[in-house]
């Protein structure tokens, strides 16, 4: 998937205090955030970050809270400015950009989705769900039917003309997601859009940003706690701990081959059939072997593999894209690939 | 011999005092001394005096007394009352005018147009039957008693001097909230003049104005009631969920929308509580201020009070009550309305 870069971070600092560019220095010289905090009394944001965004991609950052994902989101809009570095959005450097050209992107190319929903409570849902549109000076007249539309989309047909305060969390939230795709925004920002819902709400919210991504192809930018949701819906993951990334790629790989202690201790927990995919785990098709027990799709996940094969770790399967041949899906190699990387059991043998 | 000549002499002041022999007349303390022919001077460091400027002056002629200071102000104010009131007149002359006006109009008009006319603005405010004819009853009530014209003036001067004190009191609450700079440097002078007794208010304004004008009595309401409007709008403003602030940001408002469209609607139940609160000090400052030949019910009251008339001074402090309880219930009634259209 050779896509083009849409959005592109190069070198991006940022240190909280009241002489940021003295701290920069140090932090250059490799002080750590301990250290820069007890020393320099200046907190660590983020260090040398470098992440391309490719478009049309759902890029999720993950990390825990105060490893600087918040931070990081509002550098792509602006709402926190860099101690250092470049942001480019198509191409252009937004930190050149005047205020009048930061408006603009702000309301022509980047809508923002926010985990406390941050709605207008004296405003209908309607109202709010155009609130993108009415700020760039439309009536309400112009974006009525852009916004039913999209409210019946993410499943509100119904109750445009109620208050925010008379919805539940999720419904809420729904209205923050029609109220971005109401903007026509290219650029999807969403800051733990869904950390405050209950998890069934919250699987069916990944489902609905699934389903509408599958359709519009936007390049959104996901925030998360959550290493379920992050591996659900990324193509492509980056980990941040403490303001820096400890690993970035395809979440498969990140999975298959973790390279940071701190993440083998992220992923140990997780269910590895349900999100591991056939692709990650098949070898090349081997042109001898003529006992196939079916044909998979490469996107499969390992659970429903699993759950064909009945069990039987001696199958091996034919792995098809489109009707062609890409692979061979050895059971026993699946069956491996369930047990945490060899990186983990060491780990767990020393704990023991 | 007074107990600081020490000092003076030891400073190398003493040809400094002896300079300026005080001519103002005699204290009451040095009076009494004289009369008990006894010496200034204290037997022991128990009496020792503070080091007033009273004591210093005892010792030290050349230095003023304390009575000096406030004489000083009053002569300072008297010097530069003639051209502060030739800027401050015409500036405030709108506020007699508005004031005269609203005061003529209210009585000018018959009372079967200023009732009806009232009950409907209630009306429209809160959307309720139960308070429009509550204060129905009330103002019926005070017409029967021959208490209408005195109460239809009270209600006026407040109304007047309420919508003044919004006018003024928003705007400076907003940019309160826009910059901490000036909110340290407003904060203060709202502390100063909600503490002032309220009658100090009125003694410069005699001096300035002619106690003729309305405004006298107008601008010495509006600074003692637009304190809690500024107050408010400023906490309000504060208090706006900084994430839909942050979501306004992000959706690329400008300054201005994010004013109009934003904090200024989520901290209208605030504003609101102040409006509320500006228009109970207007009715309290309204009674004090028929001192100043402020019309309506305040003077009954000070006529109640003047000729130890019982009688006439409990039904018109009635008559303030009610009217507080229909202003209160009135403002209250309508910040409900806007509370239910905005919960979080």
């Amino acid at each position: 998937m050779a896509k083009d870069i849409k959005i592109s971070i190069r070198n991006l600092f940022k240190i909280f205090g009241p002489t940021p560019d003295v701290a920069l220095e140090y932090v250059r010289q490799g002080m750590n955030k301990a250290d820069l905090l007890e020393q320099q009394k200046h907190v660590l944001g983020l260090r040398d970050i470098n992440v391309d965004m490719h478009d049309g991609e759902i890029t999720v950052i993950m990390g825990l809270s105060g490893s600087g994902k918040s931070t990081l989101i509002r550098h792509l809009n602006r709402l926190i400015d860099p101690t250092a570095g470049e942001i480019r959005v198509d191409g252009e450097d937004i930190m050149n950009f005047s205020e009048e050209q930061l408006r603009q992107l702000r309301r022509e190319r980047m809508s923002m989705v926010f985990q406390k929903f941050a709605l207008l409570p004296h405003k209908t849902v309607l109202e709010n769900a155009g609130m993108a549109k009415n700020i760039r000076g439309y009536t309400i007249a112009d974006f009525e039917t852009d916004a039913r539309k999209w409210l019946a989309r993410v499943g509100l047909e119904g109750n445009e003309y109620q208050y925010p305060h008379q919805l539940s969390g999720g419904m809420q939230q729904r209205v923050g997601i029609a109220r971005a795709l109401v903007s026509d925004a290219p650029i999807m920002l969403m800051d733990e859009a869904f950390s405050a819902l209950d998890p069934l709400i919250r699987s069916d919210m990944q489902d609905l940003l699934l389903a509408l991504q599958e359709e519009l192809k936007k390049t959104i930018v996901f925030i998360t706690h959550d290493l379920d949701e992050a591996l659900k819906l990324a193509d492509h993951l980056v980990i941040l701990k403490d303001g820096e990334i400890v690993q970035q790629g395809d979440p498969q790989e990140i999975l298959i081959n973790p390279g940071d202690p701190y993440i083998v201790d992220f992923i140990s927990d997780i269910n590895r059939a349900r999100v591991l995919r056939v692709r990650s785990v098949m070898s090349q098709p081997d042109a001898g072997e003529s006992t196939y027990a079916g044909d998979i799709s490469e996107k499969d996940n390992l659970e429903s593999v699993l759950l064909k094969s009945g069990g039987d770790m001696s199958l091996n399967y034919r792995v098809m894209r489109d009707q062609e041949h890409v692979g061979t899906l050895h059971m026993k190699d699946l069956a491996l690939a369930l047990v945490p990387t060899a990186a983990s059991e060491d780990r767990s043998k020393s704990a023991a | 011999m007074a107990t600081y000549d020490s000092l003076f002499s030891s400073l190398g002041l003493k040809e400094w005092c002896s300079e300026g022999t005080s001519s103002g007349p005699m204290s009451m303390a040095d009076l009494l001394n004289k009369t008990k022919g006894e010496s200034a001077e204290p037997a022991s460091i128990w009496d020792l005096p503070f080091p007033s400027m009273d004591a210093l002056n005892e010792s030290c002629a050349a230095f003023p007394q304390s009575r000096e200071l406030t004489k000083g102000l009053e002569q300072g104010f008297l010097a530069i009352k003639d051209s502060l009131s030739l800027v401050l007149d015409p500036l405030t002359q709108p506020l007699s005018w508005a004031l005269d006006g609203a005061l003529y109009g209210m009585l000018t008009t018959p009372w079967w147009i200023v009732i009806p006319v009232l009950l409907a603005v209630v009306y429209v405010v809160t959307k309720s039957w139960k308070l429009m004819l509550f204060v129905g009853g009330s103002i019926v009530l005070l017409a029967f008693i021959d208490h209408y014209s005195y109460a239809m003036q009270t209600l006026a001067i407040i109304l007047v001097c309420a919508f003044i004190c919004v006018l003024f009191g928003v705007p400076i609450g907003i940019s309160m909230a826009r910059s901490d700079k000036l909110q340290r440097l407003i904060i203060p002078v709202l502390d100063m003049l909600q503490t002032l007794p309220p009658f100090v208010y009125l003694i410069p304004l005699i001096f300035l104005f002619s106690v003729t004008e309305s405004k006298l009595y107008g601008i010495a309401i509006i600074l003692y009631a637009i304190v809690p409007v500024i107050r408010l709008t400023n906490l309000g403003i504060r208090l706006v969920d900084k994430d839909v602030i942050e979501a306004a940001d992000a959706f690329g408002m400008t300054p201005r929308q994010k004013l109009y469209k934003v904090q200024i609607p989520l901290a209208l139940p605030n504003i609101m509580a102040g409006v509320n609160q500006t228009i109970m000090m207007s009715l309290a400052m309204v009674v004090i201020a028929s001192l100043v030949s402020a019309p309506g019910l305040g003077v009954l009251v000070l006529r109640g009070i003047r000729n130890l008339e019982l009688g006439v001074g409990l039904v018109s402090g009635l008559g303030i009550v009610i009217l507080a309880v229909i202003l209160d219930r009135v403002t209250k009634a309508s910040l409900a309305r806007i509370n239910v259209s905005q919960k979080q």
